[in-house]
């Protein structure tokens, strides 16, 4: 695993942007506990796109909760990361409909073009990239979602395109 | 057949998208007709139209919404969407989300009115992002548009709903996991009994409905039960499907037809093979059933029948395969998914999944052995009844049906000491 | 009140009972590994499948026992093929990715997976080309100061999550992970850290939890188990003394719903390791001829040592006759003492209190928190209240001339005060009574007393100034009765004999006191108890043999403490 230098974002604290929406969320539900995967998301998005430890406690703290009951919820999701990841998150999707139309070779592509393995992160720090499962998105495969955007039909030219453009 | 579309009838019409454009194509008139309606009256003709759950298991929606207690009226109860979509083969649920999602919220809305809800939760699965930003902005609209809000419509009807994102687990998508993490926690299925519309979100009767499903239910509303009824195979396969069609054929995508075409119809409008191939198999409804042959060609895609042939609708999810596929490879990616999607709880689906995908993965790699197909059957036949939750039984489907339909690719990998279909592909 | 039947046996539960519990009732038992009494029902594990008809229909699936509640006509059935099936299923399923691990591991002797495999599995294993899936790095975990934790062996049954959780209420495990990556931890750079924490130990079923204090010490099978009560605080829970020969392993909890449940704290554990490390008292001691001060020290029979303490006894020159409890006395002995510092004509007696509060031990009914580090302050000082006595020393014409109330020599009086220096006799009935037995300040001023009679188990540095030193047995090794914090009277039993020349205390006492008067002699615990029966109004009703195994509640209105809080301050921590 490369040890990267990427920007370690610790996390920054609760900004007030991110503290009133906590509050437009603790409205919504009768316990303070279901706040908890919102409250994730929120924290994730502070520290970079991962969440470090300090991250999962700032947010067991601010809900109330065990910190070993909140490290159970990040670490049982796809979508919380515990290791520090590329600026851009790239998920291909390698699931059966997507492996029929050519995942694989997007995969191979990824690989080639970024020059390190999945779960790694580049040098620069610019992306890191994952095989994932269904994105439901199976019409339009091979398929791949980079951070919150889907890039479908995708062709290995395509996917050389889509990372020139990802600073 | 002149099929006149229902669910996806604004795919398309982006002005459909706000809250003038949808009432313009008469959206909201169900919810206004509901209000008028008594509560048990809305359960009677959603009972009366026979709308199976679209979301796996096909359970009658109405009998689910009349499980709901209603003998204390000050107890909270609850509707959560499933908007959670994560079965391969499946992206159904995606396009009625972003391209009509008021039709969406007015289906949730009637369910609330019928079995007295005051929240609703739409739990939509963490990737969907681009879904869940139109599903937020349309709530605002709906707000504001008083839809939602202190008086539904100008009722005394109140109804707040709004959108929960997951984080990435297809076991969230089964409905008690879905209660747990709601709740916050790991989604993890909870033993039933009891079953959610008596213990369910928060400990309120809940009740749990795909978003398919409840897409329906403003059309059953406006054009009646009889309407519904009419569409379909029998009274127990009824109203227009969503079926997702992927894999090689030539258009994949969603496609709305009566529920009980035929694959081979369904494969023609699809535009046929991909690049002319042959099929060789198909899958009928998303990675937990049971593969089929390319002889079945000519199934009818409706609950019953597809279970009587050993398989199962699930979400309609279709994927289809060609000659060049090989069928050990893919059901090795299915055991896969499962086993990195089992949430761990429960003994013999946590080892069983595992142990299926190593003895897969070892077949495709040409280290099989005599005895490894037997092996699977006896796996899975110790996996399927005995889990906690559905995940165990939906594991062992494709691996039951890749012993007992294509057990000769098997025997194959086993003698020829390596997979013989075209060049090995990554995993 | 619901009759269902098991296996054609049928039986009337309590409403709500599950079909594992009714199970027990007729003998039926129901493998299982993540349900517990006390911890929420998960239903994972997935052991404990039964066949279920409920008004003559069969259900569909297999259903677990631990989830489904008894009900009127249920049937359930444990012995089907079907059942088998899916318990040799599932015993396959726990062990294809288990360690062989049981030459190594503790857990060996009193393990679920040998257990259940045994009688439930399969001799042969089908996982033969695949990799087991391993922990690396997780083999040997530290845990917290008394838990490791090697999560190879784990089967993922969260019984020790949901204690942390639900029980001990600290929350220091969590479930981490999913699917068959699924491992229990802590927060990372968090420890498990709790009162309770060795009770995970406990309910873990496997090897996977083990005592960091017990690690490689011993194979259970090996191990002799005798019922007994805790010393280590007035809780009194209830444990079994687990030893081999005489030489103590370790300490489990007993079930017993009114005391303590099924838990034990881990300063409780620890007592046992007193026994055997500080030094030990195995013969009498006496020094110098006739008890004279200074003199060496020889070695000498009971019989000459009690003669000798006799005399002294009665010549009571200038001086009183002090008497010293303990917290650690049992009630038998403390009654003895009582009876002796009578026939001493003495009011100067007490028990000491100068350990400091115990934790709480979580039960049905709330939990029970320890108050003091002792068992029985309580009971001892029922009998050894100071000033009690006056009127038999009065009639004895002791010291004091009846003209005045003489000043009760207090168990502060002669720890902290100039007590001792007026004392002829001074007898200290345990020599590890507390901190002061090892506070050299207090050990001197016990001293001064003329004569000083210490009975102990421990070698103590009281014991060793002790002008007659007599070695009397531990709480395992003699048979008496504790009185916990909620005034209720538990029985123990000696689980081995005690070394060398000591004797239980009430043997010696009753030795002691049978030179005053003949029908003292021979007194065993279980007929003093009788006494203590027959004449204290709190006791009334019960006899030695009929005390019911979970204990019995007295009533004794106002309870007093013998050394106040702030005294017990000055004294420094217990080694």
């Amino acid at each position: 695993m490369t040890e990267a230098p990427v920007p370690q974002t610790r996390f920054p604290g609760f900004t007030p942007e991110a503290r009133a929406q906590l509050d437009i969320l603790r409205a919504r539900y009768p316990t303070t506990e279901a706040v908890l995967l919102p409250a994730l998301h929120i924290a994730q998005r502070l520290s970079g796109g991962w969440l470090p430890d300090e991250a999962i406690q700032a947010v067991a703290e601010e809900l109330g909760l065990p910190e070993s009951k909140v490290y159970g919820v990040v670490t049982f999701y796809d979508l919380f990361h515990q290791r520090p990841v590329g600026r851009h998150r790239i998920r291909v999707c390698t699931n059966l409909s997507c492996q029929l139309r050519g995942s694989a070779e997007i995969m191979e592509t990824l690989h080639h073009e970024l020059g390190v393995g999945e779960e790694e992160v580049t040098p620069d720090g610019r992306c890191s990239y994952v095989h994932f499962e269904c994105l439901g998105s199976c019409d339009t495969a091979p398929m791949m979602m980079v951070d919150d955007d889907y890039y479908e039909n995708l062709t290995p030219n395509q996917v050389r395109g889509i990372l020139k453009g990802l600073k | 057949m002149a099929f006149e579309r229902v669910l996806t009838r604004n795919v398309g019409n982006r002005d459909a998208l706000t809250l003038d454009g949808y009432r313009k194509t008469g959206g909201y008139e169900a919810l206004a007709k509901a209000l008028k309606m008594e509560p048990d009256a809305v359960i009677e003709e959603v009972k009366k139209s026979g709308l199976r759950g679209r979301g796996g298991a096909g359970f009658p929606a109405g009998m689910k919404w009349g499980f709901i207690p209603q003998k204390d009226p000050n107890q909270p109860r609850y509707l959560v969407c499933n908007a959670d979509e994560s079965e391969p083969g499946t992206f159904k649920d995606r396009l009625l989300m972003e391209h009509d999602p008021h039709q969406l919220i007015e289906g949730c809305a009637i369910c609330c009115w019928a079995v007295r809800a005051a929240t609703c939760y739409i739990y939509i699965r963490g990737e969907y992002t681009k879904a869940a930003a139109i599903l937020e902005r349309a709530l605002k609209d709906a707000y504001e548009g008083g839809i939602l809000g202190d008086g539904v419509l100008g009722s005394n009807f109140k109804l707040d709903m709004y959108v929960h994102r997951g984080a990435g687990a297809y076991i969230c998508g089964e409905e008690t996991g879905m209660l747990e993490s709601l709740e916050g926690k790991r989604g993890q299925p909870r033993v039933k009994p009891p079953f959610p519309a008596v213990v369910g979100a928060f400990g309120a009767p809940t009740v749990i409905n795909n978003v398919e499903t409840l897409c329906n239910v403003p059309h059953i509303l406006v054009r009646g039960a009889d309407w519904f009824k009419s569409i379909g195979t029998d009274e127990r396969n009824t109203g227009p499907k969503l079926y997702a069609i992927s894999g090689h054929v030539e258009r994949p995508g969603t496609y709305e037809h009566p529920i009980g075409i035929t694959f081979r119809e369904m494969l023609e409008a699809a535009g046929g093979m991909w690049r002319q191939g042959t099929l060789k198999a198909f899958i009928p409804g998303g990675a937990s059933a049971p593969i089929l042959k390319a002889s079945e060609i000519d199934i009818k895609m409706d609950f019953d029948t597809v279970a009587k042939a050993g398989s199962m609708l699930g979400s309609a999810a279709v994927i289809v395969m060609d000659e060049t596929v090989c069928m050990v490879r893919s059901v090795a990616r299915l055991a896969k998914f499962f086993n990195h999607e089992s949430c761990g709880q429960c003994t013999p689906c946590r080892e069983g999944t595992n142990w299926m995908e190593l003895v897969l993965k070892r077949l495709e790699h040409g280290e099989g052995r005599e005895g490894d197909a037997m092996l699977l059957k006896s796996v899975a036949g110790n996996v399927g009844g005995n889990s906690l939750c559905a995940l165990g039984d939906a594991a062992v489907g494709p691996v039951k049906s890749l012993v007992e339909r294509f057990p000769e690719e098997i025997d194959a990998h086993v003698r020829e000491r390596r997979c013989p279909f075209p060049e090995y592909r990554y995993f | 009140m619901p009759k269902v039947t098991i296996n054609d046996r049928t039986v009337e539960v309590e409403a709500g009972t599950n079909v594992i519990e009714a199970g027990v009732k007729v003998g039926v038992q129901i493998p299982h590994y993540c349900y517990h009494p006390r911890l929420t029902v998960v239903g994972q594990c997935r052991m404990c499948l039964v066949e279920v008809w409920q008004n003559g229909k069969k259900l569909p699936k297999l259903q677990t026992a631990c989830s489904t509640t008894a009900a009127e006509n249920m049937e359930v059935r444990t012995d089907t093929p079907e059942v088998r099936q899916a318990q040799a299923g599932m015993m396959e399923f726990f062990l294809i990715n288990h360690p062989l691990d049981c030459p190594i591991c503790d857990q060996a002797g009193e393990c679920g997976l040998q257990d259940y495999s045994f009688k439930h599995g399969v001799a042969f294993s089908r996982f033969q080309f695949e990799d087991k899936r391993t922990y690396p790095g997780r083999e040997r975990i530290p845990l917290g100061p008394n838990v490791i934790l090697n999560m190879n062996r784990c089967i993922q049954c969260t019984r020790c999550v949901r204690f942390t959780h639900e029980v001990s209420k600290t929350g220091e495990l969590g479930f981490f992970n999913r699917g068959a990556r699924t491992e229990i931890g802590t927060f990372p750079g968090k420890e498990l850290d709790n009162p309770l924490s060795t009770c995970v130990v406990d309910v873990c079923p496997v090897g996977a939890l083990t005592s960091t204090r017990f690690r490689f010490a011993e194979r259970v099978f090996y191990l002799d188990k005798k019922p007994s009560i805790c010393t280590g605080c007035d809780v009194g829970c209830n444990i079994t003394i687990e030893h081999r020969r005489g030489d103590i392993k370790r300490y489990k909890p007993r079930f017993n719903p009114e005391v303590n449940d099924y838990w034990m704290c881990d300063y409780g554990r620890s007592t046992f390791e007193r026994y055997k490390t500080v030094p030990r008292l195995r013969a009498c001691r006496m020094r110098g001829q006739e008890g004279e001060k200074t003199g060496t020290e020889t070695m000498g029979s009971w019989k000459e040592a009690l003669d000798l303490v006799h005399r002294r006894l009665r010549l009571r020159t200038d001086g009183a006759v002090a008497f010293l409890g303990s917290g650690f006395l049992t009630n038998e002995e403390a009654w003895l003492a009582a009876r002796l510092a009578d026939y001493a004509g003495s009011p100067h007696r007490g028990v000491p209190v100068d350990l400091g509060a115990g934790w709480t031990i979580p039960n049905l009914q709330g939990g029970i928190t320890g108050t003091e580090l002792a068992p029985n302050r309580r009971g001892a000082e029922l009998f050894l209240r100071p000033g009690s006595g006056i009127e038999l020393e009065e009639t004895l014409g002791g010291a004091g001339n009846g003209k005045e109330k003489p000043q009760v020599l207090d168990p502060d009086e002669l720890l902290l005060g100039d007590g001792a220096s007026k004392c002829a006799v001074l007898v200290v009935l345990d020599s590890d009574f507390g901190r002061g037995a090892y506070t050299p300040e207090v050990v001197e001023r016990l001293r001064r007393a003329q004569f000083l009679v210490v009975l102990g188990w421990a070698d103590s540095p009281l014991a060793k100034v002790a002008d007659v030193a007599l070695p009397v047995a531990t709480h395992a090794e003699k048979d008496g009765t504790f009185v916990n914090a909620e005034w209720r009277v538990q029985r123990f039993n000696a689980a081995f004999p005690a070394p060398g020349q000591a004797r239980s205390t009430v043997e010696a006492l009753a030795d002691l006191l049978g030179r005053f008067d003949a029908k003292w002699a021979g007194l065993t615990a279980d007929k003093v108890f009788d006494r203590i029966a027959s004449e204290v109004p709190a006791f009334t009703g019960h006899t030695w043999h009929t005390l019911p195994a979970t204990g019995s509640a007295l009533h004794v209105p106002g309870a007093h403490t013998a050394m106040s809080d702030a005294a017990a301050e000055t004294l420094p921590e217990v080694s």
